[in-house]
């Protein structure tokens, strides 16, 4: 069994990981980053690079003003520490990262430049943009883990979190390319694998490998998720072709002020969409699909046309291109030219973005079990019910800073434990190559992704969330008899069965915690409870193991 | 109509030579080679290895050899008839899968990064030239080394196209204390032919922002 000892495990190396790996290295502490991409190569490497920072004082925003768009947007589910957490150290984690090596966008002087236009739900502008988008940040990734001195084990997916007495110990993962297991002993573990994403495959705009991992790891180790409910749609996705499927095309925003939302039969669904939030465009999209709206391809139609047809077109083309680039770019590749010149409407359906539900922490990102810590969009309570755009990067520098910062400090009170704790994981993952069941993880992994799709989207009630557990138990049933071939490197089958497991119980708390939560409230959309519940306090969804099942319990939100 | 493809099998853990074996496919709009092997592992061999992120040409996972040139699978519609392979000159673990790893050790052995500085807690007066903005561009799919006649890695998996983007990049950077032109030269860019048949999928002009930068 190969065994390596670490005072602090970093478990994800996208920006959240790699701030904590970073900074506890700068602590003292000894670090070991797990990642299961190559280094780097996690959603934030995709993003569009767009960050807030912190607010401007010479444009009159304040810290406060930025703390209340948060909850405002967050619809009160924040937890209010955790969006002061964010904001205070906002400025802080942009050094940091330009530390690293980033360059954000620049005015001609060289001072750094927040955009004219704030995402929405901003009511000034914070955001800071990247010239080389989100692969510009990759690279910068990838270079302050080179620089710092940890110890990397690129393409390994953990499997498990090793528990003794209730405390984490470290963890057991799978190195993909040579299909070794390997144990981690650790004094402190940070999860900073992301969201949960590509649960929802191929109706994402999420790296595959974002299927909920963090959310896995943490529920088997004891820990508490809430508000699991809160999967953020993106309203505008690409329907087709198959390839395209879940490709991005725009935020609300995308709209510019005169596009409006039609259907199959040219009737107006929606208009004035610019000033909307993610989670209204999309719900109101998914309601009118419900209702029979939606075209061949099963999205609906976005134009763009009056906005060109106005006074000020041209303006309105030229800014276009300027800012959503990337965007027009899906658009050119999946619908041609003529869309991507917004002479043709397109055709669009939600996509999934983001998780806002994660593990519970503190401020410090410490979670209610010893010596486990959770950072970026692995942790939950920072964003509540919707997040703005812009602050995801925000999130995953400050909190990563934090978590390493507490998880070094804390690594010096702690003792390792002893290797035969890791003993029985390891034969877990030993037992995977050549496993003669009769299923196939792959399969089981799009039937779940179709069922969340089908039954857990961006529209759900009382009957397809139940139906969705009862699918969810066969599912993991048929999970215990798999079939995996016996070839030990780079065993794609060995990596979908681990995936599946943190996949299942991902699944099961956001299903659980949808069913709990009867009403609808940011992302969270119930057509059998409407309207948001404001006769009683505001409550979390608190999710935790029980006997291998999610139980959830509603909990008040202090402010 | 249904398509094939070849596509080229290769386990470096029993050895032996790589083998063409062809797949027929069904019909779909527009189907990318991404999804013909998703089809293949899900439905037909469940032992075909390949490497994919984002899907949307994006992330510079998914780099495959097509029928003779570098390509993202994702973006790149299957044809009859097409062959498929591993990206060339590349270490191969299995299949399609290259192995990646001395291009992360590459970054740290060869200081691939600005050093560190005090942590001031507020951001710097920087200027960024156009030059940096555009090889940052640069995905590191590898297929650049995978086309430079030049690159062999078993000699030394540093010498080639990819590093010396990075080294260009670094160049450029306004906070660079290293001297990156003596470092593509110790490492022998002077060997470099200026065929220019290194590659970039993303449009990266090789030659001009990097080879002959460097070369100075």
């Amino acid at each position: 069994m190969l065994v390596k000892k670490t005072d602090v495990l970093v478990i994800g190396a996208g920006g959240a990981g790699i701030a904590a790996a970073v900074e506890a290295a700068r602590g003292g502490a000894s670090v070991i980053i797990v990642s299961k991409e190559p280094i780097g190569y996690g959603d934030t490497r995709i993003s569009l690079g767009v960050m807030s920072t912190s607010p401007d004082p010479e444009i009159g925003d304040t810290e406060e003003q930025f703390v209340e768009d948060m909850i405002r947007g967050g619809e009160g589910l924040n937890d209010p520490a955790l969006v002061r957490a964010l904001v205070s150290d906002a400025l802080e984690a942009t050094a940091m990262f330009e530390g690293f090596g980033h360059i954000f966008g620049r005015d001609d002087e060289g001072r750094l430049a927040r955009l004219i236009f704030p995402p929405g739900g901003h009511s000034a502008s914070r955001a800071i943009s990247s010239p080389g988008v989100g692969i510009s940040m990759g690279h910068t990734m990838r270079a302050a883990a080179a620089r710092a001195s940890i110890d990397v084990l690129e393409e390994t997916i953990c499997s498990e979190l090793l528990v003794r007495d209730g405390e984490v110990v470290g963890a057991v993962g799978l190195q993909v390319a040579s299909g070794e297991p390997i144990a981690v002993l650790a004094k402190s573990s940070v999860i900073g694998a992301g969201g949960a994403g590509s649960l929802y495959y191929p109706h994402t705009d999420c790296m595959p490998s974002v299927v909920g991992d963090s959310y896995g790891l943490a529920l088997n180790a004891g820990a508490e998720l809430g508000d699991m409910e809160q999967v953020q749609f993106l309203p505008f996705g690409i329907t087709h072709p198959p390839s395209m499927l879940g490709a991005p095309c725009g935020e609300p925003a995308m709209a510019g002020p005169l596009g409006k939302l039609m259907n199959s039969r040219g009737e107006l669904v929606l208009e004035n969409i610019m000033p909307m939030t993610r989670a209204q465009v999309a719900r109101i999209i998914m309601e009118e699909i419900r209702r029979g709206g939606a075209t061949e391809r099963g999205g609906l139609l976005l134009d763009l046309r009056p906005n060109i047809e106005a006074d000020g077109g041209e303006l309105f083309v030229g800014l276009m291109k300027k800012m959503g680039g990337p965007f027009l770019d899906i658009i050119r590749r999946a619908y041609g030219e003529k869309a991507a010149n917004l002479q043709e409407p397109w055709d669009v359906l939600p996509t999934v973005h983001y998780v806002m539900g994660g593990v519970k922490t503190d401020e410090w990102c410490r979670s209610h079990v010893p010596a486990l810590y959770a950072c970026g969009q692995a942790q939950g309570g920072v964003m509540g019910g919707n997040r703005l755009g812009s602050t995801s990067l925000t999130e995953i520098f400050v909190f990563g800073k934090r978590a390493g910062k507490t998880a070094a400090l804390e690594a010096a009170q702690r003792n390792y434990a002893d290797a035969p704790v890791a003993v029985e994981a390891v034969r877990r993952l030993e037992a995977l190559f050549g496993a003669g069941g009769s299923e196939r993880p792959v399969r089981l992994k799009r039937a779940l992704q179709r069922l969340m799709w089908e039954k857990v989207g961006p529209l759900r009630d009382a009957a397809s969330l139940e139906q969705a557990f009862r699918e969810i138990a066969g599912i993991k049933e048929h999970a215990k008899d798999l079939r995996i071939s016996g070839m030990k490197r780079y065993n794609c089958e060995a990596l979908d069965a681990i995936e599946l497991s943190h996949m299942l119980a991902s699944a099961e708390s956001i299903v659980v915690s949808a069913l709990a939560r009867t009403e609808s409230r940011g992302a969270h959309v119930r057509s059998d409870f409407p309207e948001r519940d404001d006769a009683h306090p505001i409550r979390n969804m608190v999710v935790r193991l029980k006997d291998g099942n999610c139980e959830v319990r509603p909990v008040e939100v202090h402010a | 109509m249904s398509v094939t493809v070849a596509i080229r099998r290769y386990n470096s853990e029993t050895g032996g030579e790589p083998e063409w074996v062809n797949y027929t496919l069904p019909e779909r709009d527009r189907m990318s080679v991404l999804e013909a092997f998703m089809h293949i592992y899900e439905n037909v061999d469940p032992t075909l290895a390949f490497r994919f992120g984002c899907r949307f040409n994006k992330c510079g996972l998914c780099a495959v050899e097509v029928d003779g040139r570098p390509r993202m699978a994702c973006f790149t519609e299957v044809k009859d008839g097409m062959k498929i392979a591993v990206l060339g000159r590349m270490p191969v673990i299995r299949d399609l899968v290259v192995d990646r790893a001395a291009f992360f050790t590459a970054l740290r052995e060869l200081q691939l990064y600005i050093p560190e500085q005090e942590d001031a807690g507020h951001t710097q007066i920087i200027k960024e030239p156009e030059t940096h903005k555009k090889l940052l561009l640069c995905v590191e799919c590898l297929a650049c080394n995978s086309t430079c006649p030049n690159f062999e890695f078993k000699k030394n998996p540093f010498v080639g196209p990819y590093v010396f983007v990075k080294l260009a990049q670094l160049h450029f950077d306004p906070r660079n204390t290293i001297d990156r032109r003596r470092q593509a030269k110790d490492l022998g860019i002077t060997a470099c032919t200026q065929c220019r048949k290194c590659y970039c999928i993303h449009g990266i002009n090789l030659h001009r922002d990097a080879i002959q930068i460097l070369s100075a």
